[in-house]
């Protein structure tokens, strides 16, 4: 073929090119995506799959997550009860404690029945009859600083439920090593707290905490009113759904304190140390 | 759930792209249109074809 034919080749396609792009717009055929959730999940899920920044992908996303939770208490049992109930794919529930009578006014996940069974275990079989669709993984032991690096490892959120600064401390530390992220909440008496933690990229526990508060009391010493506990897992339970499924921002950088005496809450900005033992870069 | 199942097969579609749903008369009828138009869908109706333009 000479240049010159082959010249003209060129000149006619780019001249159908042009007057294919001249043309109005013809229909073309959409090819439709495959459904991702099946009819039983739609039905499920569908009062939050209502919400306009709730889509398909969100409630995926919400299927394809592995959540720890830690502690099957006050805070652990609306946490968990709320994200069985929202579609978490997996949940793995810790606690070392025995149900006691003394839980039930404020751990709605036990009943009368289940007082001196394991509370991961009874947290565990109520949270299968809520939602049989999901995996839930419960482990009989006490979190500290040796075994929580590897309960953490391969967890997309860890939701930190427990009771101690101690077992906070640890948690927080595994977390910031792993990368994973993290809520913490903590109740006691008629107020609370809540903070969602992106490790290396905003503040931490510790950042914010740096020392545990010297005389701080736990349930048992100071009470705590049940509802107050269920705010405040509702609220960490909250900011896992936002956190997950993207629909909303979490509260990051800041903790929120929730005084549901006066029913005043406060957004407490709070920045990352340098110098933070588990977050810093030091 | 007919909304949820028309919002989810929205949420598949492009911006300007069009879902064509078929609805018996009665409360879907009434609500599918009104709630793709509450989220800011185009949306027009003829006779039970609801046709919708994905905002």
């Amino acid at each position: 073929m000479s240049q010159g034919s082959s010249r003209r080749g060129l000149f006619r396609e780019l001249a159908a090119a042009a007057a294919r792009a001249a043309l109005p717009d013809e229909p073309r055929p959409v090819k439709p995506k495959p459904p991702l959730l099946n009819d039983g999940e739609v039905e499920r899920y569908s009062r939050q799959l209502l919400l306009p920044e709730w889509t398909e992908m969100s409630q995926i996303a919400l299927r394809d997550a592995s959540v720890l939770v830690i502690g099957a208490g006050a805070l652990g049992s609306p946490v968990a009860l709320y994200l069985a109930g929202a579609g978490v794919g997996r949940l793995g529930i810790v606690d070392d404690d025995d149900v006691e009578i003394s839980n039930l006014h404020r751990q709605p996940l036990h009943f009368t029945p289940d007082v001196g069974e394991p509370k991961a275990e009874s947290a565990a079989a109520k949270l299968r009859f809520l939602n049989p669709d999901i995996v839930v993984e419960a482990y009989r032991m006490r979190v500290d600083e040796t075994n929580a690096p590897g309960l953490i490892e391969g967890q997309d959120l860890v939701i930190d439920c427990s009771d101690t600064f101690a077992t906070r401390y640890a948690v927080n530390q595994a977390c910031c090593d792993a990368g994973v992220d993290l809520i913490e909440g903590g109740a006691v008496g008629w107020a609370g707290l809540v903070m969602t933690i992106v490790p290396k990229r905003t503040a931490c526990y510790r950042c914010a905490f740096p020392t545990a508060p010297e005389g701080s009391l736990t349930c048992s010493q100071a009470g705590i009113a049940g509802p107050v506990a269920g705010v405040i897992g509702s609220l960490q339970a909250l900011e896992a759904l936002k956190f997950l499924t993207g629909a909303q921002p979490p509260l990051v950088d800041a903790f929120l304190n929730v005084d549901l005496a006066t029913m005043e809450t406060t957004r407490v900005s709070v920045s990352r140390r340098p110098d933070c033992q588990d977050c810093g870069d030091g | 759930m007919t909304w949820v199942r028309t919002k989810l097969e929205l949420d598949r579609l492009q911006s300007g792209q069009t879902l064509e749903v078929k609805l018996p008369p009665g409360e879907a009828l009434e609500n599918v249109p009104r709630s793709a138009r509450e989220a800011g869908h185009t949306v027009a109706l003829h006779g039970e074809t609801v046709r919708i333009i994905r905002a």
